[in-house]
């Protein structure tokens, strides 16, 4: 074929039937039509789109309803679009007595009434007394190209933007004309671009030029996402010489950008799994890390505090159902408590006659958790709670073609701060100060006058704490049941002892890697061989690095 | 200087932990069956050099060469104690819950695999050697009592013994002496020089008159490095010894 | 010689005594259960058979364990793993005497892996039609993870809460793998609906008595094995290299070997102890291999006390009883119970029940001075008993404990 002969038809793509086929000229010629009779007439005024709408009575087979649909496609009116959308979603009904046309909303046996135009209420009527108006899909195409013309010439930009879209991803080159009428009107710049991306995909699959086809890959190939790789490699694979070389190339960079993207994605992963693995393990960085006591009951001062998180969203749905998006803030310092009181009970009552027997204690919390465990799910029950999200953590944006989520983004933030928080303490703080002098040369502290038990005991707290309000954040993500710790607890002991016992920064940077490693190798193993290969890693760093990766090098310690 | 008829030799050793430079290069030569009292400030070096020695910790930097050629830095403590250099702890370390024979058995020079280990009975000729330490530490009366019900100063003579038992050409010991009262300190003195006739040793030890009860040379160490060395008269009328030991 | 020494005094006869009785447990059980009348007084029900001998395999693992727990300080969170291991092996025979009885009559393919359309049997399913093979790999595949994962673990020198957190991170990973279906071990069903072992139904009575017995005979060939270990040479060093690892290198013996052989020894008793244990309960899952199991087996351990050999036989046989008591009378209040046991036997009763009824006697029968000396040890069993022990790390007697950063 000669290059710049007629377009190709991608015989795939072909519809068998010559008469299918004609009716889709049809329509496309005549929403093309109709979308320059859009821009041409702005408004017809009601009467006159009464009289059309009328027209619906007298339409008694599909094609007649199909004539009407774009005649009032046509006004470009956007009071049409309620009653046009009402159609498609089969609740447009003509009542038998006068044959008058009304949106309807069933309500048991009847059928509310309202005014196809201004959606006013006009009654109820028993559902014998209408007939609905019948719609198939062809038809459903044909409004849903009339909704898209109408709100092309919408005052709102975000319902052009929409609109743009749709058309984007359904291209048709019958809208070629409209939407260069469009673009000559557009003001807004990114609604621009999206139209031109529009009018671009479409000239792909027109008969127009290899000039024009050339400058709607460049401008295909700009945009750079899933949906156009997939237009220009469709064309691609039906196109011819430098066209096709063209568009080869732009599928090439765009799979190279989107490979960037891919990246960027997993370590978005990444991080939101070490934020969380982070969350989980930096109350136990404090209680293993600083205090060197194996608290297997850790995962357990998590499970409290997300359990916590219920309660207090269970108040407020019975007293103040207002506060509910505030009931986070409000878990968070009740989860601390509660978990801090807990830990501060266990310090004092199992582990502060353990010290300096790690196995021993060991054993002793894994009993603690066992009694916990066991203590909710006598309370609570066995199944899983329901822990509601507040209307701001939830949906999702886009960042270029980084799809996130806001509750994940809060819990990133959420975990930063919470390791800010820490670090301040620790370093900052009077408190913090005797944590880490009693740490490093106990006798000489209690020397100091610094009372040592106190500051066990208020350390183990604070580490319990931690955890607690972790569970706050955790319990978004997760089902809240009595066994939510014991996921936790293993995954935490291995970011502290791989970050490095003793050491926050270690802990932050263990959980990051272990996040981001784990999301990597996701793709390539799947999720659970991944988890597996990690393990097998963190044992075999282990064994090469005992202490972890910031572990300091001291003297060698005899015995 | 001619490693040839060395027992021990360090030549500018150093070995730093965190930017702390624990052994500054230190040399330091023991000639065969000669004993050797080492002394000096805390943190003048003295378990690090042991640690260096016995193969605990490595040095980033120098030679450490055992009986002329055996290049000491290559091998690990199991290596190093079957070479023939034994080590007594600062703080007295003997298997506490093994009576006193048994901690000599343990310690007899001999295989050091599994199987044996598993399997051996013990033979007249360890009998022999185990009464024969017995003597020499004069614990004889205690054998069969746990290791644990030991006083401190039996137990740096078990652990004497246990060196004794694995027959070693070097012995290191650090601070016999410490908490002992002045009896036991001659009789661990009079141990020590009837344990020199037949090997070399190296004494780390704070008190004074023992090294001096010894009459041995002597070597200060001061930061990870040789001070003084010389007799111990010597050593104590130099000036930078006295300095060290009572700050200026 | 041996049998002079077997009946020797103190600890010694002690465990004469155990051998004799679990012996004549191996007999007599199964006697009363098939030989006598079922109305007869004397009759043992065959569920009681089914269930005392799966605590004879949990005994056997709580022995294992405390090889290496008591015996050389080695606090292992992943024995579990070496008795679902050797229990995995086991079912693998099971499975292929299944033959062509299965509900798809593969004669060649165990039910799962037709289901999941395979082709042919994997290359570690071949030899598993033979009872001897199996038997070898019983004991091959966990002393070899034992084996393998010691060596890397004892020469970096990986210690106490280190090596106690890495073996359950092992046990952890163990879990999710046999939970996958590719591992091509049955994934979460597991190895069940078993038929034959060796030619014998494994549902009838006259088998599953004959598992009992071989049990009880395990038991107490493990008993013999440990012992005469615990008693060798090699026994007191590894009892050295618990209570002052530098010492016995500074010596000259490589402590790495010396728990390498006991961790692998152990791995092996506890791989036996899962092939005895999976055809007298007819299923084997990856559930075995919770991490959460491998720490009740020390529990066992610890309630019959650590560093004696009749120990952990008692406990887990008590534990186990307890849990098959609650769980059929106060099924909530089991975990309170076990958590409880838990803190009550680390706070409370730290050289476990043996432990105390030892320091009982020695008490009573006036031996003091053995008994200031170490604390609570004084009967020659407990001379090896560590849980009163002055250990390197620990404070000494009377100094109030405190809290030493991880190291």
């Amino acid at each position: 074929m000669v290059p710049g002969g007629p377009p190709v038809r991608d015989p795939v793509n072909d519809p068998p039937e010559p008469v299918l086929y004609m009716g889709f000229l049809r329509n496309v010629v005549a929403a093309g039509l109709m979308l320059a009779a859009t821009l041409v007439c702005a408004a017809a005024d009601e009467a006159e789109l009464r009289q059309l709408v009328a027209k619906f009575a007298d339409a008694n087979n599909f094609q007649a309803t199909e004539a009407v649909v774009r005649e009032l496609g046509a006004t470009g009116s956007p009071a049409v679009e309620g009653l046009l959308t009402a159609l498609s979603q089969g609740s447009l009904y003509v009542r038998k007595a006068d044959d008058a046309i009304f949106v309807g909303d069933e309500v048991g046996p009847d059928i509310k009434l309202r005014d196809p135009l201004n959606g006013e209420a006009v009654g109820t009527v028993a559902k014998a007394g209408l007939t609905k108006i019948k719609v198939n899909n062809t038809l459903r195409r044909v409004i849903r190209d009339a909704l898209g013309g109408l709100t092309l010439g919408s005052n709102d930009p975000a319902v052009r933007l929409a609109a743009a879209d749709t058309m984007f991803k359904n291209p048709d080159p019958a809208t070629i004309a409209a939407l260069d009428a469009a673009i000559a009107g557009e003001a807004v710049d990114s609604v621009k671009a999206r139209l031109e991306q529009a009018r671009a995909s479409a000239v792909l699959l027109s008969d127009l030029g290899e000039a024009d086809k050339m400058a709607a890959i460049d401008i295909l190939s700009s945009r750079a996402d899933q949906d156009s790789l997939s237009q220009l490699s469709r064309f691609q694979a039906s196109a011819e010489g430098p066209l096709r070389a063209s568009a080869a190339a732009a599928v090439a960079t765009i799979d190279q950008s989107l490979a960037l993207w891919q990246v960027g994605q997993n370590v978005w992963y990444g991080i939101s799994l070490g934020s969380v693995l982070l969350l989980a393990a930096i109350g136990l960085a404090i209680t293993f890390g600083v205090m060197g006591v194996i608290n297997m009951a850790h995962g357990e001062m998590v499970m409290l505090g997300a359990y916590t998180t219920f309660v207090v969203q269970q108040v407020i749905r019975d007293t103040a159902p207002g506060l509910f998006d505030w009931s986070l803030a409000i878990a968070l310092p009740m989860a601390f408590l509660v978990s801090g009181a807990v830990g501060l009970a266990i310090e004092r009552g199992v582990i502060r006659f353990l010290y300096g027997r790690p196995l021993e204690t060991l054993l002793a919390t894994w009993g603690v958790s066992l009694i916990l465990q066991q203590a909710v799910r006598t309370i609570f029950g066995p199944t899983n709670q329901e822990v509601g999200t507040p209307t701001w953590m939830s949906g999702s944006f886009q960042l270029g073609q980084l799809a996130i989520t806001w509750n994940r983004l809060c819990i990133v933030v959420f975990c930063l701060a919470v390791f800010a928080l820490l670090l301040h303490v620790m370093k900052r703080t009077p408190w913090g100060l005797q944590m880490r002098a009693v740490t490093q040369n106990r006798r000489m502290a209690a020397s100091m006058g610094i009372r040592t038990p106190r500051v066990d005991a208020l350390t183990f707290a604070l580490g319990s704490g931690i955890a607690g309000i972790a569970g706050v954040a955790l319990s978004q993500i997760d089902n809240v049941s009595p066994n939510f710790g014991q996921g936790y607890i293993i995954d935490s002991f291995m970011v502290v002892v791989f970050g490095g016992v003793g050491n926050l920064w270690g802990t932050f940077v263990g959980a990051m890697s272990l996040g981001i490693l784990n999301k990597f190798l996701e793709p390539y193993t799947g999720a659970v061989l991944g988890k597996i290969m990690v393990l097998v890693l963190i044992i075999l760093f282990i064994q090469k690095r005992p202490r972890g990766l910031f572990a300091l090098k001291g003297r060698a310690v005899e015995a | 200087m001619s490693k040839a008829n060395t027992i021990l030799y360090l030549d500018g050793v150093s070995v730093s932990f965190d930017g702390f430079r624990a052994i500054n290069n230190l040399s330091l030569v023991l000639d065969k069956g000669e004993m050797r009292a080492i002394i000096g400030p805390n943190g003048a070096g003295k378990t690090t050099m042991m640690d260096i020695v016995t193969g605990k910790t490595r040095p980033d930097a120098g030679e450490v060469y055992f009986d002329g050629n055996v290049d000491l830095t290559r091998h690990d403590e199991a290596d190093i104690a079957m070479l023939g250099i034994g080590r007594k702890f600062q703080k007295p370390t003997v298997f506490e819950n093994h009576c006193v024979e048994d901690n000599l058995l343990l310690s007899l020079k001999g295989p050091r695999s599994i199987l044996p280990a598993l399997f051996s009975r013990r033979s007249t000729a360890e009998n022999k050697r185990i009464d024969d330490i017995f003597d020499i530490i004069r614990l004889g009366h205690r054998r069969g009592d746990l290791a644990a019900s030991l006083s401190h100063g039996q137990k740096q003579w078990l652990e004497i013994g246990m060196l004794l038992a694995q027959d070693p050409k070097l012995l290191l010991v650090d601070e016999p002496v410490a908490g002992m009262t002045d009896a036991e300190t001659e009789e661990t003195a009079r141990l020590l020089k009837q344990i020199a006739e037949t090997h070399s040793v190296i004494v780390v030890e704070h008190d004074m008159h023992f090294v001096r009860e010894l009459g041995v040379k002597v070597t200060c160490l001061h930061e990870g490095s040789v001070l003084s060395e010389g007799s111990l008269d010597f050593v104590s009328a130099d000036e930078r010894v006295v300095e060290v030991y009572l700050g200026r | 010689m041996i049998s002079q020494r077997f009946f020797a005094a103190g600890a010694d006869r002690r465990i004469a005594i155990t051998i004799s009785i679990l012996i004549g447990v191996a007999v007599i059980v199964p006697t009363l259960n098939i030989a006598v009348a079922p109305d007869s007084a004397f009759h043992v029900p065959s569920y009681l058979v089914a269930l005392v001998g799966k605590y004879l395999c949990y005994a056997l693992l709580a022995l294992a364990l405390d090889l290496v727990w008591g015996f050389c300080g080695i606090l292992s969170l992943g024995h579990g793993a070496f008795f679902a291991l050797g229990g995995y092996a086991m079912g693998m025979y099971l499975m292929r005497q299944i033959g062509d009885r299965g509900v798809y009559a593969n004669p060649l393919l165990p039910d799962f892996m037709v289901f999941l359309n395979w082709k042919e049997l994997p290359w570690f399913w071949h030899g598993f039609d033979h009872f001897w093979f199996a038997a070898l790999m019983v004991m091959a595949v966990p002393g070899l993870l034992a084996f393998v994962f010691g060596w890397f673990a004892f020469r970096s020198r990986v210690t106490g809460v280190y090596l106690s957190i890495i073996t359950q991170a092992m046990t952890y990973a163990l879990l999710l793998a046999f939970f996958r279906n590719d591992m091509g071990f049955g994934g979460n069903n597991g190895l069940t609906d078993f038929k034959d072992i060796l030619g014998f139904n494994v549902q009838a009575n006259t088998t599953r008595s004959a598992l009992f017995a071989a049990s009880a005979a395990t038991l107490a060939l493990g008993v013999f094995v440990t012992w005469r270990i615990i008693g060798s040479r090699y026994g007191k060093l590894l009892m050295a290299v618990r209570d002052a690892e530098s010492r016995t290198r500074f010596l000259g013996w490589r402590a790495e070997n010396v728990k390498l052989f006991a961790f692998t020894v152990s791995a092996v008793m506890a791989g036996i102890a899962g092939a005895l244990y999976v055809p007298q309960v007819g299923i084997i899952n990856p559930g075995e291999f919770d991490p959460a199991n491998s720490i009740e087996v020390v529990v066992w351990a610890a309630v019959g006390g650590r560093g004696t050999i009749v120990g952990p036989i008692i406990g887990a046989v008590l534990v186990n009883a307890g849990k098959s008591w609650f769980t059929g009378a106060l099924p909530e209040f089991w975990l309170f119970a076990l958590g409880g046991l838990f803190i009550a036997v680390t706070l409370f009763l730290p050289s476990g029940i043996v432990g105390m009824w030892d320091s009982w006697q020695a008490k009573r029968s006036g031996r003091k001075a053995a008994a200031d000396a170490a604390d609570a040890t004084a009967v020659p069993e407990m001379a090896i008993a560590p849980a009163a022990i002055v250990r390197g790390g620990r404070p000494a007697a009377g100094a109030a404990p405190e809290p030493q950063p991880a190291e």
